[in-house]
């Protein structure tokens, strides 16, 4: 234990800054914890000794999703959970948790992690379980290349006895399968959403062998059953598998199956059991391994399947993921989106709705985001074309130009786009008025610090609409 | 009229959306009425480069340049060829680099490359990342200049680069804001006939459409009769770029002010 008067000064001082910013109207979900930290470094290892169980979850998409999922279930029977639910994920993020809220135990910690502070993380806490979800190329002028982060990450877990929890349809993290650790497999069998080509061309080679990988089928991005015609190589055998995945009155219902022998996925043994209907009431294929990754955490915690499957089919969206948001006259959905794969995936949500609505993308290009917006030239715009019924695209944020330009490019009609280009990276006003006056659903998608601020005017607007 | 492209190792130089630079020939092609076939060149998937008018080739990651380092030096000969008979091809990033002689990676190792180019290139760990502001020493003598509402005698972009690039051909632009090729001695990019190499992603060609209509008009030149040209594209189509050079504009402005 670290001096206990630096420990409690440190954790005052925290206390200080939260208030501070809670006083002066903003939000305090990194400078408390990172005042903490100036005080006394090794804070976090003290303060995780406070919880019984600590689950970290990391990977590129789905993060907080997940975060939130494993918190509504575990929620459900816990109380002392601890967490940073709103996506603070550095490690100031963990840390601010704490600061705000003090307790001298908890049962559960729960913290969605950044890939590049997962070696900060581990050097203090040794987690019970690891949840990756996925590695895609994210905002590379931070980290390099998607290769750096996926090693970052796995010499990080080197060093720590965690249970991970890994998605085995992710060839990139097929390296960590040599990881001592025990390790849990979740994934999809072939179902009426996959694929057979990859719809972000992107290539992945065997690990083993540098030969191209090939798919039985894909589920998006790279993500699917993949196998080596060279070395023989291919995805794990799953543990908790996703199938006869359908949509049903625009929620998605799938089975489980849960086999935690080491047998041929294919041969039906005594260890499999199957689990159906399951319910999610979010759009995206994307957030069924979101729920693979939540369900494989709390089934492997011993936590009674049915009241698993109750916590997801009752799980509600908040912050910005997918979040609806209703107005007397129309209802505002809003999406983060950061990187092509992300990006892909939400349109192709969208071209499962038919009526008329509305589109917009917020893209702004501050340090959190990404000063480099090229990224939007990987994702599939093209597909918009395919979506039904769009009455207007706004473009907004400090890069408005620049997917007005993008749409233009990708075959979208430029009499439809309407753009509007913030002086900084909540100037939203303008436009988010405009589409609200507009008697059509809204799809609003934004980068990493847009998604927060069009959220902040849409509650604002939704209450004054109230009066 | 057609042009027939080789979009080369899109499956593996992909990064910084440099698909983007095919997306902006097809689609200004398209507008015009010239008919574009695209195919894929990557390492299971070879083609005969002489059938072709342009080649497009993207950065890739460490990774993915690793990966074709051994398939394109087969290449070698053909693409000189291709570069000689003044076809137009766009290099990007790593590709560019890939033309030099060699290139040294961060770990002091070297790494043959096509030794079509005196162009050396020694990586550093530190990166030279930013949005970047050169001048234009692409001269045009594009027939599209007569009816373009574009007017840009500069170019923008995203540099994202560990390799420094020496070299003593003509260069693409002069550095106004940025790094360039190396960092020292403010040049960026590289011409040789109608070969462009450069570190700008953005992609290049999507906010500097003169660059993209001066390889659309070079590659045709190669092919039709200058007159024919004239006649069949100039006289029907015409490209409202508004967006294009607001998207130009504000980012040289935004750039500036840093």
């Amino acid at each position: 234990m670290t001096n206990t008067i630096i420990f409690n000064i440190a954790i005052l001082a925290g206390k200080l800054a939260y208030f501070i910013l809670q006083i002066t109207g903003r939000q305090g979900t990194a400078l408390p914890g990172k005042v903490a930290i100036k005080i006394c470094p090794d804070i976090l290892g003290d303060l995780t000794k406070r919880c019984n169980k600590i689950v970290v979850i990391t990977g590129t998409n789905g993060k907080t999703t997940t975060n939130n999922l494993i918190n509504h279930i575990i929620g459900g029977k816990y109380e002392n959970l601890v967490s940073n639910l709103k996506g603070a994920n550095m490690i100031q993020g963990v840390v601010t948790s704490f600061v705000v809220n003090t307790k001298s135990s908890y049962d559960w910690g729960i913290f969605e992690v950044d890939e590049g502070s997962i070696p900060d993380v581990t050097h203090f806490i040794s987690p019970d379980h690891v949840a990756l979800t996925n590695f895609f190329r994210d905002q590379l002028d931070r980290y390099g290349e998607v290769e750096n982060t996926i090693k970052m990450v796995y010499d990080a877990l080197k060093t720590v006895d965690s249970t991970i929890i890994l998605n085995g349809d992710d060839p990139s993290t097929v390296q960590f399968n040599k990881l001592s650790n025990n390790k849990i497999y979740y994934g999809f069998n072939k179902n009426q959403f996959s694929k057979s080509n990859h719809d972000v061309a992107e290539a992945i080679f065997c690990k083993n062998c540098g030969n191209r990988l090939n798919y039985e089928f894909i589920s998006y991005g790279n993500i699917g059953c993949y196998y080596c015609e060279n070395c023989g190589s291919k995805r794990p055998n799953l543990n908790y598998v996703a199938q006869s995945i359908y949509i049903n009155d625009n929620n998605y219902e799938f089975d489980l199956k849960i086999n935690m022998g080491n047998d041929d996925k294919n041969s039906l043994n005594n260890d499999e059991t199957i689990e159906k209907g399951f319910v999610f009431k979010y759009m995206g294929i994307y957030n069924i391994y979101n729920c693979l990754a939540a369900i494989s955490l709390c089934l492997s915690e011993n936590f009674d399947i049915q009241f698993v499957k109750n916590q997801i089919e009752n799980f509600d969206y908040k912050l910005g993921r997918m979040e609806t948001i209703n107005f007397p006259d129309k209802n505002v959905v809003l999406v983060l989106s950061k990187n092509p794969v992300g990006l892909s995936e939400v349109f192709h949500a969208f071209s499962y709705d038919e009526e008329p609505k509305s589109l917009m993308f917020l893209i702004n290009d501050t340090h959190a985001d990404g000063k480099d917006i090229s990224w939007i030239w990987d994702a599939d715009f093209e597909q918009i074309t395919d979506i039904k019924n769009i009455k207007s695209f706004y473009c907004s944020g400090t890069r408005a130009n620049e997917a007005a330009l993008r749409l233009k490019y990708a075959g979208f009609d430029i009499a439809k786009i309407k753009i509007h280009v913030s002086k900084d990276e909540g100037d939203f006003n303008y436009p988010i008025n405009e589409m609200l006056s507009e008697n059509v659903k809204s799809y609003v998608i934004g980068t990493f610090t847009a998604t927060p601020e069009a959220r902040k005017i849409l509650l604002s607007e939704k209450a004054k609409s109230e009066i | 009229m057609k042009l027939e492209i080789v979009n080369m190792y899109p499956d593996i130089l992909n990064l910084y959306g440099d698909i983007g630079n095919l997306i902006c020939i097809k689609k200004r092609c398209e507008w015009r009425g010239i008919e574009v076939d695209v195919k894929d060149f990557t390492i299971d998937k070879e083609l005969d480069f002489q059938n072709f008018d342009m080649v497009l080739i993207g950065g890739g990651s460490d990774n993915g340049q690793n990966i074709i380092s051994n398939h394109i030096l087969d290449q070698r000969n053909s693409l000189e060829t291709f570069i000689e008979d003044e076809k137009v091809l766009l290099a990007i990033c790593g590709s560019h680099q890939m033309f030099g002689n060699y290139y040294v990676n961060p770990y002091n190792e070297k790494i043959p490359c096509l030794e079509i180019f005196d162009i050396e290139t020694k990586s550093r760990k530190d990166r030279l990342t930013g949005n970047i502001l050169i001048s234009n020493n692409l001269k045009s003598n594009s027939i599209f200049d007569s009816v373009s509402t574009h007017d840009f005698n500069d170019i923008i972009g995203f540099e994202n680069h560990g390799g420094r690039t020496y070299h003593s051909y003509d260069t693409l632009g002069d550095v106004q804001v940025g790094h360039g090729n190396n960092g020292e001695d403010g040049k960026e990019g590289m011409l040789y006939k109608n070969f462009i190499g450069s570190y700008l992603h953005g992609p290049i060609l999507s906010k500097n459409p003169h660059l993209a209509d001066i390889m659309i008009f070079n590659a045709l030149k190669n092919k039709y009769d200058i007159d024919d040209i004239k006649k069949s594209i100039l006289e029907i189509n015409y490209i409202d770029d508004s967006i294009e050079i607001n998207a130009h504009n504000n980012m040289k402005q935004k750039i500036l002010k840093l």
